[in-house]
Protein backbone atom coordinates (compact mmCIF):
# COMPACT_ATOMS: atom_id res chain seq x y z
CA UNK A 1 0.00 0.00 0.00
CA UNK A 2 2.86 2.26 1.32
CA UNK A 3 5.04 1.34 -2.19
CA UNK A 4 1.78 2.29 -4.33
CA UNK A 5 1.06 5.85 -2.88
CA UNK A 6 4.77 6.59 -3.08
CA UNK A 7 4.54 5.81 -7.03
CA UNK A 8 1.37 7.63 -7.34
CA UNK A 9 3.32 10.43 -5.55
CA UNK A 10 6.43 9.77 -8.18
CA UNK A 11 3.62 10.10 -11.05
CA UNK A 12 1.90 13.06 -10.35
CA UNK A 13 5.61 15.04 -8.85
CA UNK A 14 6.58 15.89 -12.75
CA UNK A 15 3.11 16.38 -14.04
CA UNK A 16 2.79 19.26 -11.23
CA UNK A 17 6.67 20.28 -11.85
CA UNK A 18 5.42 20.76 -15.93
CA UNK A 19 2.18 22.71 -14.52
CA UNK A 20 4.61 25.14 -12.45
CA UNK A 21 7.17 25.82 -15.11
CA UNK A 22 3.56 26.74 -17.51
CA UNK A 23 2.08 28.78 -15.43
CA UNK A 24 5.48 30.45 -14.61
CA UNK A 25 6.36 31.31 -17.79
CA UNK A 26 7.31 28.78 -20.43
CA UNK A 27 4.16 29.76 -22.20
CA UNK A 28 5.67 33.63 -22.52
CA UNK A 29 9.02 32.30 -23.75
CA UNK A 30 7.22 30.19 -26.47
CA UNK A 31 5.24 32.82 -27.48
CA UNK A 32 8.11 35.50 -27.92
CA UNK A 33 9.99 32.56 -29.63
CA UNK A 34 7.58 31.44 -32.05
CA UNK A 35 7.04 32.41 -35.72
CA UNK A 36 4.77 35.19 -37.17
CA UNK A 37 4.74 34.64 -40.91
CA UNK A 38 3.83 30.84 -42.06
CA UNK A 39 4.29 29.45 -45.31
CA UNK A 40 1.17 28.20 -47.43
CA UNK A 41 2.54 26.70 -50.31
CA UNK A 42 3.79 23.53 -49.43
CA UNK A 43 4.41 21.87 -53.20
CA UNK A 44 4.97 22.94 -57.24
CA UNK A 45 3.68 21.00 -60.10
CA UNK A 46 6.05 21.92 -62.43
CA UNK A 47 7.00 20.25 -66.23
CA UNK A 48 10.36 19.32 -66.35
CA UNK A 49 13.25 21.45 -67.80
CA UNK A 50 11.22 24.54 -68.39
CA UNK A 51 11.24 27.76 -66.60
CA UNK A 52 7.47 28.72 -65.57
CA UNK A 53 6.78 31.53 -63.35
CA UNK A 54 5.39 30.70 -59.69
CA UNK A 55 4.10 32.14 -56.86
CA UNK A 56 5.34 31.39 -53.16
CA UNK A 57 2.40 32.14 -50.82
CA UNK A 58 3.41 33.45 -47.37
CA UNK A 59 0.73 34.55 -44.63
CA UNK A 60 1.48 36.92 -41.78
CA UNK A 61 -0.16 36.17 -38.06
CA UNK A 62 -3.85 38.63 -37.95
CA UNK A 63 -2.83 41.56 -35.72
CA UNK A 64 0.67 41.75 -36.98
CA UNK A 65 2.77 43.03 -39.64
CA UNK A 66 5.77 42.68 -41.50
CA UNK A 67 8.33 45.11 -43.46
CA UNK A 68 7.55 45.02 -47.30
CA UNK A 69 10.88 44.21 -49.15
CA UNK A 70 11.46 48.08 -49.52
CA UNK A 71 10.56 49.46 -46.07
CA UNK A 72 10.55 53.19 -46.30
CA UNK A 73 13.29 53.41 -43.29
CA UNK A 74 16.65 52.00 -44.23
CA UNK A 75 17.10 51.09 -40.15
CA UNK A 76 13.80 48.75 -40.62
CA UNK A 77 14.47 44.60 -41.66
CA UNK A 78 13.42 44.09 -45.28
CA UNK A 79 11.55 40.93 -45.56
CA UNK A 80 13.84 38.89 -47.90
CA UNK A 81 13.46 35.40 -49.47
CA UNK A 82 17.21 33.37 -49.86
CA UNK A 83 16.53 29.92 -51.82
CA UNK A 84 18.97 27.92 -52.63
CA UNK A 85 19.49 26.90 -55.64
CA UNK A 86 20.67 23.44 -55.97
CA UNK A 87 19.66 21.49 -58.94
CA UNK A 88 16.86 24.23 -59.43
CA UNK A 89 17.36 27.40 -62.10
CA UNK A 90 15.59 30.29 -59.94
CA UNK A 91 15.38 33.66 -61.62
CA UNK A 92 13.72 36.62 -61.35
CA UNK A 93 12.70 36.61 -58.13
CA UNK A 94 10.11 39.79 -56.98
CA UNK A 95 8.22 40.78 -54.61
CA UNK A 96 4.83 42.71 -53.88
CA UNK A 97 4.58 46.08 -53.22
CA UNK A 98 3.94 46.82 -49.30
CA UNK A 99 0.50 48.30 -48.35
CA UNK A 100 0.62 51.22 -46.25
CA UNK A 101 0.07 50.88 -42.37
CA UNK A 102 0.16 53.98 -39.99
CA UNK A 103 1.85 53.09 -36.91
CA UNK A 104 -0.27 54.65 -34.33
CA UNK A 105 2.42 56.33 -31.55
CA UNK A 106 1.83 59.85 -30.91
CA UNK A 107 1.94 61.37 -33.98
CA UNK A 108 2.44 58.00 -35.89
CA UNK A 109 4.36 57.49 -38.75
CA UNK A 110 3.52 55.62 -42.49
CA UNK A 111 5.05 52.24 -42.46
CA UNK A 112 5.29 50.15 -46.38
CA UNK A 113 4.30 46.62 -44.54
CA UNK A 114 2.93 43.25 -45.72
CA UNK A 115 -0.47 42.23 -43.58
CA UNK A 116 -2.36 38.99 -44.65
CA UNK A 117 -1.56 36.90 -47.52
CA UNK A 118 1.56 38.00 -49.44
CA UNK A 119 3.30 36.43 -52.24
CA UNK A 120 6.88 36.38 -54.06
CA UNK A 121 6.81 35.70 -57.65
CA UNK A 122 10.17 33.76 -58.91
CA UNK A 123 10.54 32.15 -62.20
CA UNK A 124 12.15 28.01 -62.18
CA UNK A 125 13.37 25.52 -63.67
CA UNK A 126 13.32 22.29 -62.39
CA UNK A 127 15.06 19.01 -63.55
CA UNK A 128 12.79 15.78 -64.15
CA UNK A 129 11.15 13.95 -60.54
CA UNK A 130 10.83 14.84 -57.43
CA UNK A 131 12.64 16.79 -55.33
CA UNK A 132 12.57 19.85 -52.84
CA UNK A 133 13.40 23.76 -53.12
CA UNK A 134 14.73 24.97 -49.78
CA UNK A 135 15.34 28.31 -48.35
CA UNK A 136 14.69 30.54 -45.81
CA UNK A 137 12.24 34.18 -45.01
CA UNK A 138 13.88 36.24 -42.76
CA UNK A 139 11.66 39.28 -41.79
CA UNK A 140 10.87 41.42 -38.95
CA UNK A 141 7.48 41.30 -37.16
CA UNK A 142 5.43 44.31 -34.77
CA UNK A 143 1.71 44.86 -33.66
CA UNK A 144 0.66 48.71 -33.51
CA UNK A 145 2.40 48.68 -30.07
CA UNK A 146 5.50 46.93 -30.16
CA UNK A 147 8.35 44.71 -31.95
CA UNK A 148 9.61 41.54 -32.22
CA UNK A 149 13.30 40.57 -33.47
CA UNK A 150 13.60 39.50 -37.00
CA UNK A 151 13.18 36.02 -37.53
CA UNK A 152 13.70 33.59 -40.11
CA UNK A 153 11.50 31.12 -41.32
CA UNK A 154 13.04 28.11 -43.06
CA UNK A 155 11.20 27.40 -46.55
CA UNK A 156 10.87 23.79 -48.07
CA UNK A 157 8.58 23.29 -50.87
CA UNK A 158 7.87 19.58 -52.43
CA UNK A 159 8.44 20.09 -56.12
CA UNK A 160 7.33 17.52 -58.88
CA UNK A 161 8.49 17.46 -62.49
CA UNK A 162 7.18 15.54 -64.93
CA UNK B 1 4.40 14.04 0.27
CA UNK B 2 0.83 15.19 0.84
CA UNK B 3 2.22 18.32 2.43
CA UNK B 4 4.45 18.96 -0.50
CA UNK B 5 1.68 18.46 -3.53
CA UNK B 6 -0.23 20.49 -1.19
CA UNK B 7 2.26 23.75 -1.43
CA UNK B 8 2.89 22.93 -5.22
CA UNK B 9 -0.66 22.84 -5.61
CA UNK B 10 -1.43 26.23 -3.94
CA UNK B 11 1.84 28.05 -5.42
CA UNK B 12 0.07 27.43 -9.28
CA UNK B 13 -2.89 28.75 -8.06
CA UNK B 14 -1.06 31.49 -6.73
CA UNK B 15 1.58 32.32 -9.66
CA UNK B 16 -1.49 32.20 -12.03
CA UNK B 17 -3.34 35.07 -9.67
CA UNK B 18 -0.44 36.93 -9.26
CA UNK B 19 0.23 36.98 -12.99
CA UNK B 20 -3.54 38.18 -14.04
CA UNK B 21 -3.14 40.57 -11.19
CA UNK B 22 0.01 41.94 -12.87
CA UNK B 23 -1.78 41.87 -16.45
CA UNK B 24 -4.50 43.89 -14.98
CA UNK B 25 -2.24 46.65 -13.48
CA UNK B 26 -0.44 46.95 -16.28
CA UNK B 27 -1.10 50.70 -17.64
CA UNK B 28 0.37 49.99 -20.94
CA UNK B 29 -2.37 48.44 -23.31
CA UNK B 30 -0.80 46.41 -26.42
CA UNK B 31 -3.62 47.70 -28.80
CA UNK B 32 -3.83 44.77 -31.65
CA UNK B 33 -3.95 46.01 -35.35
CA UNK B 34 -6.88 43.97 -35.32
CA UNK B 35 -9.16 41.38 -33.67
CA UNK B 36 -6.39 38.46 -32.95
CA UNK B 37 -7.02 34.75 -31.78
CA UNK B 38 -6.01 33.62 -28.67
CA UNK B 39 -2.44 32.83 -29.71
CA UNK B 40 -1.74 35.87 -31.93
CA UNK B 41 -1.32 38.19 -28.21
CA UNK B 42 2.06 39.29 -27.73
CA UNK B 43 4.05 37.69 -24.94
CA UNK B 44 3.86 39.87 -20.98
CA UNK B 45 6.85 41.16 -20.46
CA UNK B 46 8.66 38.36 -18.06
CA UNK B 47 10.66 41.43 -16.55
CA UNK B 48 7.35 42.33 -15.36
CA UNK B 49 8.25 40.00 -12.36
CA UNK B 50 11.09 42.17 -11.60
CA UNK B 51 8.21 44.87 -10.22
CA UNK B 52 9.18 45.99 -6.61
CA UNK B 53 12.36 44.05 -6.99
CA UNK B 54 16.17 45.47 -7.11
CA UNK B 55 16.82 46.21 -10.80
CA UNK B 56 19.15 44.05 -11.76
CA UNK B 57 22.69 45.63 -11.96
CA UNK B 58 24.69 46.56 -15.06
CA UNK B 59 27.60 48.00 -16.70
CA UNK B 60 28.05 48.41 -20.31
CA UNK B 61 29.85 50.30 -22.69
CA UNK B 62 27.86 53.43 -24.55
CA UNK B 63 28.56 54.36 -28.18
CA UNK B 64 31.68 56.23 -27.34
CA UNK B 65 33.00 53.40 -25.55
CA UNK B 66 32.84 54.19 -21.85
CA UNK B 67 31.96 52.13 -19.37
CA UNK B 68 28.26 53.32 -17.62
CA UNK B 69 26.96 51.28 -14.26
CA UNK B 70 23.47 51.39 -12.94
CA UNK B 71 25.12 52.25 -10.00
CA UNK B 72 26.72 55.15 -11.28
CA UNK B 73 22.89 56.86 -11.05
CA UNK B 74 22.58 55.75 -7.44
CA UNK B 75 20.13 57.94 -5.50
CA UNK B 76 18.43 59.08 -9.02
CA UNK B 77 15.05 57.73 -10.46
CA UNK B 78 16.36 55.95 -13.66
CA UNK B 79 14.17 54.90 -16.85
CA UNK B 80 15.94 51.97 -18.14
CA UNK B 81 14.45 51.77 -22.19
CA UNK B 82 15.77 48.56 -24.26
CA UNK B 83 14.95 49.54 -27.77
CA UNK B 84 16.32 48.74 -30.88
CA UNK B 85 17.11 50.81 -34.47
CA UNK B 86 14.91 48.74 -36.27
CA UNK B 87 12.12 48.93 -33.95
CA UNK B 88 9.41 51.34 -35.16
CA UNK B 89 7.53 52.03 -32.24
CA UNK B 90 10.60 52.39 -30.21
CA UNK B 91 11.91 55.44 -32.48
CA UNK B 92 8.63 57.13 -31.95
CA UNK B 93 8.60 57.32 -28.11
CA UNK B 94 12.27 58.09 -27.62
CA UNK B 95 12.07 61.72 -28.45
CA UNK B 96 9.46 62.02 -25.16
CA UNK B 97 12.25 60.42 -22.92
CA UNK B 98 14.50 63.29 -24.44
CA UNK B 99 12.07 65.82 -23.59
CA UNK B 100 11.03 64.32 -20.16
CA UNK B 101 14.75 63.48 -19.44
CA UNK B 102 14.83 67.44 -19.64
CA UNK B 103 11.64 67.96 -18.13
CA UNK B 104 12.66 66.27 -14.50
CA UNK B 105 16.45 67.44 -15.06
CA UNK B 106 15.77 69.07 -11.70
CA UNK B 107 14.10 66.30 -9.89
CA UNK B 108 17.10 63.99 -10.87
CA UNK B 109 15.79 61.62 -13.70
CA UNK B 110 18.37 59.77 -15.68
CA UNK B 111 17.24 57.92 -18.75
CA UNK B 112 19.50 55.10 -20.22
CA UNK B 113 18.52 53.51 -23.38
CA UNK B 114 19.87 50.09 -24.16
CA UNK B 115 20.59 49.17 -27.59
CA UNK B 116 19.45 45.92 -28.33
CA UNK B 117 21.34 45.72 -31.90
CA UNK B 118 23.02 42.74 -31.93
CA UNK B 119 25.95 42.80 -34.30
CA UNK B 120 25.72 46.65 -34.63
CA UNK B 121 28.80 49.12 -34.75
CA UNK B 122 28.14 51.96 -31.71
CA UNK B 123 28.93 54.00 -35.00
CA UNK B 124 25.55 52.52 -36.41
CA UNK B 125 23.50 52.88 -33.05
CA UNK B 126 24.88 56.31 -32.60
CA UNK B 127 23.65 57.70 -36.05
CA UNK B 128 20.02 55.89 -35.30
CA UNK B 129 20.40 57.73 -31.96
CA UNK B 130 21.05 61.27 -33.75
CA UNK B 131 18.47 60.26 -36.27
CA UNK B 132 15.79 59.78 -33.63
CA UNK B 133 16.81 63.26 -31.88
CA UNK B 134 18.12 61.78 -28.59
CA UNK B 135 21.14 62.89 -26.63
CA UNK B 136 20.91 60.49 -23.14
CA UNK B 137 23.40 57.86 -22.69
CA UNK B 138 22.58 55.05 -25.36
CA UNK B 139 24.49 51.62 -24.34
CA UNK B 140 25.47 48.92 -26.20
CA UNK B 141 23.48 45.68 -26.39
CA UNK B 142 25.08 42.31 -24.14
CA UNK B 143 22.97 39.29 -23.78
CA UNK B 144 23.34 38.85 -20.63
CA UNK B 145 22.10 42.26 -18.95
CA UNK B 146 18.91 41.74 -21.56
CA UNK B 147 18.50 38.25 -20.11
CA UNK B 148 18.40 39.83 -16.41
CA UNK B 149 15.62 41.79 -17.22
CA UNK B 150 13.14 38.82 -18.81
CA UNK B 151 14.78 38.59 -21.86
CA UNK B 152 13.46 41.67 -23.57
CA UNK B 153 11.99 39.57 -26.82
CA UNK B 154 9.24 42.27 -27.24
CA UNK B 155 10.16 45.91 -27.45
CA UNK B 156 9.80 48.78 -26.73
CA UNK B 157 10.56 47.65 -23.30
CA UNK B 158 11.28 50.35 -20.34
CA UNK B 159 11.76 49.43 -16.34
CA UNK B 160 10.90 52.62 -14.23
CA UNK B 161 13.69 52.49 -11.38
CA UNK B 162 13.13 54.71 -8.18
CA UNK B 163 15.66 56.36 -6.38
CA UNK B 164 16.23 53.22 -4.30
CA UNK B 165 17.45 51.34 -6.92
CA UNK B 166 13.52 49.30 -6.79
CA UNK B 167 11.74 48.56 -10.10
CA UNK B 168 8.50 50.56 -9.48
CA UNK B 169 6.78 49.75 -13.11
CA UNK B 170 7.27 47.69 -16.47
CA UNK B 171 5.98 48.43 -19.44
CA UNK B 172 6.37 46.10 -22.99
CA UNK B 173 5.16 48.45 -25.74
CA UNK B 174 4.74 52.07 -26.05
CA UNK B 175 2.64 53.56 -23.93
CA UNK B 176 0.70 56.92 -24.66
CA UNK B 177 3.16 59.88 -23.63
CA UNK B 178 0.63 60.64 -21.17
CA UNK B 179 0.90 57.55 -19.46
CA UNK B 180 4.80 57.35 -20.13
CA UNK B 181 4.77 60.95 -18.17
CA UNK B 182 2.64 59.56 -15.09
CA UNK B 183 4.92 56.87 -14.82
CA UNK B 184 8.15 59.08 -14.69
CA UNK B 185 6.25 60.92 -12.22
CA UNK B 186 5.16 57.60 -10.36
CA UNK B 187 8.88 56.94 -10.08
CA UNK B 188 10.27 60.53 -9.04
CA UNK B 189 7.75 60.18 -6.12
CA UNK B 190 8.66 56.75 -4.94
CA UNK B 191 11.76 55.52 -3.27
CA UNK B 192 11.84 58.51 -0.81
CA UNK B 193 13.49 62.53 -2.18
Amino acid sequence: MKRSFLALIALMFPIIAAAQIQLGGLDRTTEAKKQHVELITDSLQLTANKPQDVELRFRVEPGFHINSHKPKDELLIPTELKLEPGSFHIANQQYPAGSRFRLQVGNGEDLDVYQGEFRVALRIEAPKGDSTLSGSLRYQACDNAACFPARTLPVKIAVTAK
Amino acid sequence: MIALIGVLFWAGVHNLRHRRALADANHVPLIKAAPASDNSGPPDAEGSNLRGKDAPAFTLSDISGKKVSLADFKGHPVVVNFWATWCGPCKLEMPWFQEFSSKYKGQGLEVLGLSQDDGASPDDVASAAKKIGVTYPILMPDEAVAKKYGGVDYLPETFYIDRAGKVVEVTAGAPSKEQMEALIQKTIAAGGA
